[in-house]
């Protein structure tokens, strides 16, 4: 052994003496990072995801955890805020010494936790975030779930022409997550010969869209997409209605929460269209029709709100991949699990959980493909549209 | 030229709610020379009041305006009373700052005890707007600029024809001198915070039901509270009513014709421009207070 | 005394990685607090020592930044009419005065325009100046990314031609980095402070009709200390560009003033030690809090822990300690804070 070696070989020895002498019960349980916004401006929906993976690691428990074990998550808050994010990257790998981590909703937020990732050499599990850059930056300690835009719109193409999209204006917020979705469906859109309009902008926390939407009633296209967080569309929906803007509209990103869409802004969401990740409205018709029908009654059971579960499912798949990575490594090493993510394969309430390499070559992060589907308000129901 | 107009309207209806803002920060401002960095928060909690009277309660929506108001009157005399009498007579910052600590409590408070899922709060007013020619407007936000309107001439009122609106000018002039009049200054300046808090406390009970309730609305209200204030001339009521229409204009005129994502640039760079003009704002009197 | 204190303070601090023992999040979150106290020690030279209440400080910060993240990065910007600029990445070590530079050039503009007026609207211009900045740096996509964030921020690498270089990659490295950055900020304001402009400075805060009838420049002397204190700024904002490897607009974040402006007001303003002592009480307070609370409930703490200091302590941690001080020693001259404050 030589003089490099030496040092950490000792302390890790002297750690791993420490944990053993004083814990007995506590030792047995594997830690699970979960790196989720639960204060500042994303608080809602990082507070759902959280809650969603209570109901996997209560599950997996129940069960008998994993590998023997059980599993405990180490839920901390990162404010909404990158640089509290990357803190609390740090904090979850060194001092809490959760081996895998979950997180962390937001794109800046979860690109502010990957150099962490690299450095410590551990994995994360990308539950939320839809940045194209999260995959294709070359760390090969990430693992998303969430379709980044450009799948959407992929998966979106063939619906076009049924729908008889002929000239589309776009209105996103201005943040990654709006611009990213502008850019793949105007490549998309472009490529199967549909005009791209406009492209208005608004800041996430901006409440009065009068003006951009008065600019896009005076344009002559046909359809506007729409990317934004739930409660910024109600806000839409309800100043498109006291606009008199009526054209066809499809929202992406998956964060929409139609049934708070549907409660908040009652009639004004009439007829809007949504690309979503997950069909809790129709277990039936969804990929793994028990998991979510046991997802949805336990949510239930705990009291949370229904128009949370289109948030909440992603933490709670996010946390069944994991607990398959670390059965599949066999042992609870960060090492071990970030190669045995390669052989996840599952089917989690959107689809297939299987990831797929993406970015340069050597360094591929991985990025499973989940399903999309739309729908749309009628009647003031959730209900598939017929194309 | 139908979108000009929709532009036009639309400034009118943003104006007057932001005209409400701006006067009771410019209010507490001018009189008792505290800059209320909980005016944002109070802003939330006259939307969260009115949600809870109207959805938990089930009290009628124009009782539970009022009811909202009176909240927002009895917080404010509250926080004047706990946190502000004691510090009478330090200096600008130090009062600044406790209302900064202040305001971080209302925040995190309201996102204790609510959650951060945005709440709606339910309207008797019809959801098909009100058509003029090629313009439209929602009769929601018409009630809004009505009552926004209503509350701003009441408030002008107050000030310029009530004995209390006397003493308040009074002490605004020269506190030790309105003392020795005989004025109860530490009353006007309780009665003063509290009208103010009220102030803001009306605005985000208007705009509660206009948009949605959630914990973090008072942020970007409260830098547009400023900005209005700056506009109009600290201290004064007019010069605030007229800066929220102002605003709402460059808003508006900006977002349309310029870019959408410099909508909310639009309000400082006025603001810059103002003060390398015009440092006392556009309807300053003569006195310079700060 | 007053000598040994700061002398005391640096020994604790320089030692302090060895008491902790390597915990690096322990340590993390004291490089972060150490750049932001870097930053609170500027604001200190603008709102204690000359007593203008910039609330728009990120902003020199957040430029410092972002110059030394783009010029490590380089970049390719049309600026229309033509015009096209293209930069090759340059080391991060030439990105740190150049960080300097732009944010005090940036304070020169500031102080320029916005000196004309004091009190509130000072405050409010500031605030203006630090949004319309982030809008910026948000909108200008081609050259900030926008809210894509830049990334892939290299870090710093000391050294000289001819004899190597030296990456600080490790966490150690970067505490002492920015502790000698620090250290060096104390010394210039200090020294600054105990100038002949530090007096004028100070004539200004405490009488200004009376300085200027004394021939003091107001302007002159206010947009100096505005230059200095941005550029100081700007020197922290590139400390975080390379440590933290990312940023993106929400660098500019309000919040990030506010927590600036508490520790220099919590540890007293117009003092050295100040923005130190409130620097490490108000960054570590999360730490600490964050495993006993809720995270609602931390927030709620950290407001009630400053409404608290300011009542008990209405000038500050170190000026309150240091009446204590005087007090239980009779009639000495004032410690710690004498030099400096009114």
């Amino acid at each position: 052994m030589t003089r490099k070696t030496l040092a950490p070989a000792l302390t890790h020895a002297l750690a791993l003496s420490l944990v053993l002498a004083s814990s007995t019960a506590y030792a047995q349980a594997i830690r699970i990072g979960v790196n989720e916004p639960l204060t500042g401006a994303f608080a809602a929906s990082g507070t759902y995801v959280v809650n969603g993976a209570k109901i996997a690691a209560d599950e997996i428990n129940a069960k008998g955890g994993v590998l023997g074990r059980k599993i405990e998550l180490v839920i901390e808050d990162n404010k909404s805020n990158p640089t509290e994010a990357a803190a609390v990257a740090e904090k979850l790998i060194t001092s809490d010494k959760t081996p895998v981590l979950m997180g962390a909703w937001g794109s800046s937020l979860t690109l502010a936790v990957m150099p962490k990732l690299a450095d410590y050499e551990t994995a994360m599990l990308v539950e939320t975030s839809s940045s194209g850059k999260i995959t294709t930056s070359g760390n090969p300690y990430v693992f998303r779930i969430s379709p980044p835009s450009s799948l959407e719109a992929e998966t979106f193409a063939p619906m076009v022409a049924k729908l008889g999209l002929k000239k589309v204006d776009f209105l996103i917020l201005n943040n990654d997550f709006g611009r990213g979705a502008a850019a793949d469906f105007g490549t998309m859109l472009k490529g199967k010969g549909v005009a791209v309009g406009l492209v208005e902008t608004m800041d996430q926390g901006a409440q009065d869209m009068s003006a951009q939407l008065s600019k896009l009633k005076a344009s002559d296209s046909d359809t506007i997409m729409i990317t934004s967080a739930v409660d910024q569309l109600v806000l839409i929906f309800k100043q498109m209605a006291a606009l008199g803007l009526k054209k066809r509209v499809i929202t992406t990103g998956g964060s929409q929460n139609p049934d708070q869409i549907i409660a908040q802004a009652g009639s004004a969401a009439e007829g809007t269209m949504h690309l979503t990740t997950f069909l809790p409205w129709f277990p039936e018709k969804t990929p793994n029709p028990q998991a979510t029908a046991y997802f949805i009654g336990e949510w239930n059971n705990r009291g949370f709100q229904f128009a949370g579960v289109t948030e909440s499912f992603r933490g709670y798949d996010g946390i069944r991949a994991i607990a398959q990575a670390i059965e599949k490594a066999g042992s609870a090493e960060p090492a071990a699990i970030t190669k045995a993510f390669w052989s996840v394969d599952f089917t989690g309430l959107n689809g297939p959980i299987r990831f797929i390499k993406a970015g340069p070559a050597g360094k591929e992060s991985g990025q499973s493909k989940p399903d999309v589907y739309l729908i749309e308000i009628r009647d003031g129901k959730v209900a598939v549209p017929t194309l | 030229m139908a979108e000009f107009y929709q532009h036009l309207l639309n400034t009118l209806v943003l104006g007057g709610t932001y005209a409400l803002l701006g006067i009771g920060l410019t209010l507490i401002f001018g009189i008792m020379n505290v800059v209320n960095f909980t005016h944002g928060a109070l802003y939330t909690v006259g939307a969260y009041l009115t949600y809870l009277a109207v959805a938990a309660l089930g009290l009628n929506f124009f009782l539970a305006l009022p009811a909202a108001i009176l909240g927002g009157l009895v917080l404010g005399a509250a926080i004047e009373l706990v946190l502000l009498r004691p510090l009478r007579g330090s200096d600008i910052d130090t009062t600044m700052l406790v209302m900064i600590g202040a305001g971080i409590v209302l925040q995190s408070g309201t996102l204790w005890l609510f959650g951060g899922v945005a709440k709606a709060i339910p309207t008797p007013f019809p959801e098909a707007p009100l058509q003029i020619g090629p313009v439209s407007v929602s009769w929601l936000r018409l009630f809004v600029l009505g009552a926004a309107l209503t509350l701003i001439v009441l408030t002008y009122v107050l000030i310029n024809r009530t004995r209390l609106g006397l003493a308040m000018r009074a002490a605004f002039q020269d506190h030790d001198t309105a003392a020795l009049m005989g004025v109860n200054v530490r009353l006007i300046y309780t009665a003063t915070f509290a009208i103010g808090s009220s102030l803001a406390a009306a605005a985000g009970a208007l705009l509660g039901p206009v948009y949605v309730v959630f914990p973090q609305m008072g942020g970007m209200a409260e830098l547009k509270a400023f900005a209005i204030v700056i506009l109009g001339g600290l201290g004064n009521i007019t010069g605030a009513a007229i800066g929220g229409f102002i605003l709402a204009l460059a808003e508006e005129l900006g977002a349309g014709y310029i870019s959408s994502g410099y909508r909310d640039a639009m309000g400082f760079l006025i603001i810059i421009a103002v003060l390398v003009f015009k440092p006392t704002g556009l309807f300053a009197k003569a006195e310079r207070i700060g | 005394m007053t000598r040994l204190a700061p002398l005391a303070v640096l020994a604790g601090l320089g030692l302090l990685p060895l008491a902790l023992g390597t915990n690096p999040y322990l340590l993390n979150a004291m490089i972060t607090t150490g750049i932001l106290i870097i930053a609170a020690m500027s604001l200190n030279l603008l709102l204690g020592f000359t007593g203008q209440l910039s609330l728009g400080h990120i902003a020199f910060f957040g430029i410092g930044a972002y110059v030394s993240a783009l010029t490590s990065l380089g970049f390719d910007v049309d600026l229309g009419f033509g015009l096209r600029v293209v930069h090759a990445p340059w080391p991060a070590a030439i990105g740190f005065p150049l960080a300097i530079l732009a944010a005090g050039a940036c304070g020169w503009l500031v102080g320029r325009l916005s000196f004309r007026v004091r009190g509130a609207y000072f405050v409010i211009v500031t605030i203006s100046f630090a949004e319309v900045v982030r809008l910026v740096a948000l909108n200008w996509v081609e050259l900030t990314q926008g809210p894509l964030a830049l990334t892939g921020i290299p870090a710093f690498t000391l050294g000289l031609p001819g004899l190597g270089t030296w990456t600080l990659k490790t966490k150690l490295q970067n505490y002492y980095l920015v502790l000698s950055v620090g250290t060096l900020c104390y010394l210039i304001v200090a020294r600054l402070v105990g100038s002949r402009f530090g007096r004028a400075m100070r004539g200004l805060k405490e009488n200004e009709s009376l300085a200027l009838s004394v021939g003091i420049d107001a302007t002159r002397t206010l947009t100096i200390a505005a230059v200095i204190s941005a550029g100081m700024a700007g020197a922290a904002g590139s400390l975080y560009a390379h440590y933290l490897r990312i940023i993106d607009p929400d660098v500019f974040q309000f919040s990030t003033t506010v927590t600036m402006v508490i520790m220099v007001v919590g540890g007293g303003k117009g003092t050295l030690l100040g923005p130190i002592i409130g620097g490490v009480i108000f960054g570590m307070l999360p730490v600490a809090l964050r495993p006993v609370m809720a995270p609602e409930a931390q927030w709620m703490v950290y407001g009630l822990v400053l409404i608290a200091i300011l009542f008990v302590v209405p000038k500050g941690i170190v000026p309150g300690l240091a009446g204590l001080v005087r007090r239980r020693a009779g009639p000495a001259p004032a410690p710690l804070a004498a030099e400096v404050h009114p």
